[in-house]
């Protein structure tokens, strides 16, 4: 919103369609690269690596996307709620689910723990 | 379109929940996916049609991927600052949180759907879920998973820092960030601004990370 440009002055409800439009675009370029390349990597985490880049080489602005992106991320535990709700299909794996349970849980306590010592001991000090 | 109504309805509910009791167990994708579940049941409408019908959602899920690129960029002054400590930090718990889940899962002898499906447990459910293809996991499964394990995460993570003596918001926020992605964040702002601010890009690396790992791991595999 700090610059003077026109697109600064544009009504919120037409910055989110500009956004929406933006981050599908992102999506999509990043599908044809991963298509181009036969990479095995999924369009739209490619898509954000574009997307970051093209906010720091200054090709996209912040303020066209944040609206849609904003709305996007406020709602993003909507979005895989049809997803999630196929556990159904693994109830019958009945006491399985303990053991996945525990497997992640010792996954988060030696991920977490690691990270969080380490870091500590990388921040630098005149930040705090 | 009815189970669309239905699933915003429910995850409404779960929003509101979570404004009531301030727990991370009130979190409304778990709320929501038992409400849809339990009308799935009671109804005896196959997961199938469901998802067939809520197919608008679901195709929002790819632009909401490429728009965490924005809280990495809004960011970017802090990570500047303290780089060393956020991106090793934040890389090494996301790939020992990977590299547990994997072999732990290998050794405990899982079914070959579970051991796919916890590759991808320490990045965010879209992502988790956008992998499935390349892992073999059901999605259902990776997404579940996923969100399991933020929801674990946020609840047993802050106090195992406070064991460990980790006290610096930013050292554990990217802690909890790293490996348990959206969930954790939220419960990771709750301890203050900075620690949020470094769950997000803790979440945003791990988001690009597992993706990588499986791309260079899991991606060749049967």
């Amino acid at each position: 919103m700090t610059s003077g440009s026109v697109t600064a002055r544009l009504p919120a409800p037409a910055r989110f369609v500009l956004g929406l439009g933006l981050l599908l675009a992102f999506a999509a370029a990043g599908q044809a690269l991963t298509g181009a390349l036969g990479l095995p990597l999924p369009g739209s985490v490619v898509g954000l690596v574009l997307l970051w880049a093209a906010l720091g080489l200054k090709l996209v602005r912040l303020h066209w996307i944040t609206d849609a992106a904003d709305g996007l991320l406020g709602i993003l535990g909507l979005l895989f709620i049809p997803a999630t709700v196929g556990f159904l299909q693994f109830l019958s794996a009945g006491a399985a689910w303990g053991l996945w349970v525990l497997v992640m849980t010792a996954g988060l306590l030696v991920g977490a723990g690691a990270a969080g010592l380490l870091a500590s001991r990388l921040l630098r000090p005149e930040d705090s | 379109m009815i189970w669309v109504m239905v699933t915003l309805l429910a995850f409404a509910a779960g929003m509101l929940t979570q404004l009531r009791v301030r727990s991370p167990l009130a979190n409304p994708t778990l709320i929501g996916t038992l409400i849809v579940a339990a009308a799935l049941l009671l109804t005896r409408v196959p997961y199938d049609t469901y998802l067939h019908d809520v197919q608008p959602l679901s195709a929002l899920l790819t632009p909401a991927v490429v728009a965490l690129a924005v809280p990495l960029y809004r960011l970017r002054a802090l990570l500047a600052r303290q780089w060393r400590a956020l991106l090793i930090g934040g890389l090494t718990g996301t790939t020992l949180g990977v590299m547990v889940d994997t072999l732990l899962a290998r050794a405990l002898h899982l079914s070959p759907d579970a051991q796919r499906a916890l590759h991808t447990a320490p990045a965010t459910s879209p992502v988790a879920l956008q992998l499935a293809p390349f892992t073999h996991a059901p999605p259902a499964l990776a997404a579940t998973l996923a969100v399991l394990s933020g929801l674990i995460g946020a609840l047993i993570l802050p106090a195992l820092l406070t064991a460990l003596r980790v006290r610096h918001p930013l050292a554990r926020g990217i802690a909890i960030g790293s490996v348990a992605h959206g969930v954790g964040t939220a419960r990771a702002r709750e301890e203050g601004e900075q620690t949020g601010a470094a769950s997000s890009i803790g979440m945003g690396l791990a988001a690009i990370l597992v993706t990588l790992i499986v791309a260079v791991v899991g991606g060749s595999g049967p």
